[in-house]
């Protein structure tokens, strides 16, 4: 499926690069401990396969969407398993307890850091292409993570088989947390950064 | 039945959003959302079909059957038909369509207009429905195998597991 070329996939690889080194960099500043991130992946995913990608265990996850300049479409999620999300709220409050339920305190928590990460990719990225590019408030899902991202799907993918799936691992050993980030554009968005990454490259040429 | 807790027979068909399969090996759908898990069953043939639906009307598409409810429940009575079964040996049961958030765009449910037409579908069809786990607000996972009968077993985010 040519639904991209080489060339592009590397610009889009580049640009979330920038974006979750930024996210990366909030999130190792909240948890004053070292991030690790993954080489960000730029896959075309068919419908049939997301399974392979997002899996049914269940976790939390905070989903965006985005706004700004560009036509609204597309999502921003990060999702953690819940274990790594008590440590996450644990750690930042200096709590101890990990054997407990996920709490109010943790949802906001998950928010919140959700929302600073995203924030952080979304200015990133959108400085390099010179556009404004904001998240929607968050809206927190604790499920199977499959289960959530298939509503998402309904509107990213209603006409298109395929879709360009954007994910990086983000590892904090030190606390034993993990998160996976994950960019889901819309065609009509990813068709707008396309351009602009074009633009951008053509004027480095000259 | 058989005891065996069948949910994590590794040898199951997974079933991806869009896609289906008929015959007499195990399947699942894992992780269903606003989709449904749609199973048919032959009760004489011990074999079925199951079909992970995404959207409620194909429009006309005919790109990717199991997809929508209408083309995938052309296909699966289609194909169980070339199978041989018989119209009158066929059951249904579905699974899923959950609203797991409010919509960005607050939109209808998506859920519920899956579920409203696979109902009017199967309606339509003459197959009748035997057992319904749909709505709601959680995720849910299907395993189904045609040859252990039409039990399905169904287990959620939180653990519960439950048969139907």
């Amino acid at each position: 499926m040519a639904l991209l070329t080489p060339t592009q996939m590397d610009a889009l690889s580049e640009l979330g690069n920038i974006g979750a080194s930024h996210a990366a960099t909030t999130l190792s500043q909240m948890l004053m401990g070292q991030i690790e991130m993954t080489v960000p992946l730029v896959e075309v995913v068919d419908l049939a396969d997301i399974y392979r990608h997002v899996t049914e265990e269940t976790a939390a996850l905070s989903i965006f969407q985005m706004q700004g300049e560009l036509d609204q479409g597309g999502y921003i999620i990060f999702i953690m398993p819940l274990s790594s999300a008590i440590r996450m709220t644990n750690t930042m409050l200096g709590m101890g307890d990990e054997e407990r339920e996920l709490n109010e305190m943790d949802e906001s928590a998950l928010n919140e850091v959700g929302n600073i990460m995203v924030s952080a990719f979304l200015d990133a990225t959108a400085e390099l292409l010179g556009i404004v590019m904001l998240p929607s408030p968050p809206v927190l899902v604790i499920d199977m993570a499959h289960a959530a991202v298939e509503q998402l799907l309904t509107e990213v993918a209603f006409d298109v088989n395929e879709v360009v799936f954007f994910h990086t691992k983000l590892i904090c050993d030190q606390y034993s947390i993990n998160g996976d980030l994950v960019m889901l554009p819309e065609m009509n968005t990813l068709t707008q950064i396309l351009e602009l990454m074009d633009n951008l490259l053509k004027k480095h040429a000259t | 039945m058989d005891e065996e807790p069948t949910r994590y027979n590794a040898k199951a068909i997974v079933i991806g959003i869009g896609d289906y399969h008929t015959g007499a090996e195990p399947m699942t759908s894992i992780g269903l959302g606003s989709c449904i898990g749609l199973i048919i069953h032959d009760t004489k043939l011990g074999i079925g079909g199951m079909a992970h639906i995404m959207l409620p009307e194909s429009g006309g598409k005919r790109d990717r059957l199991g997809k929508y409810a209408d083309t995938a429940i052309e296909i699966l009575l289609d194909e169980l038909r070339k199978k041989g079964s018989s119209p009158k040996t066929l059951q249904a049961k579905l699974v899923g369509g959950a609203q797991m958030f409010a919509n960005f765009s607050g939109n209808l449910s998506i859920g519920d207009r899956n579920i409203e037409a696979v109902r009017a579908k199967l309606k339509e069809n003459k197959i009748p429905i035997k057992g319904e786990d749909v709505g709601g607000t959680k995720g849910r996972t299907v395993m189904y195998c045609p040859q252990k009968g039409f039990g399905i077993s169904i287990r959620r985010a939180d653990g519960n597991c439950s048969e139907l």
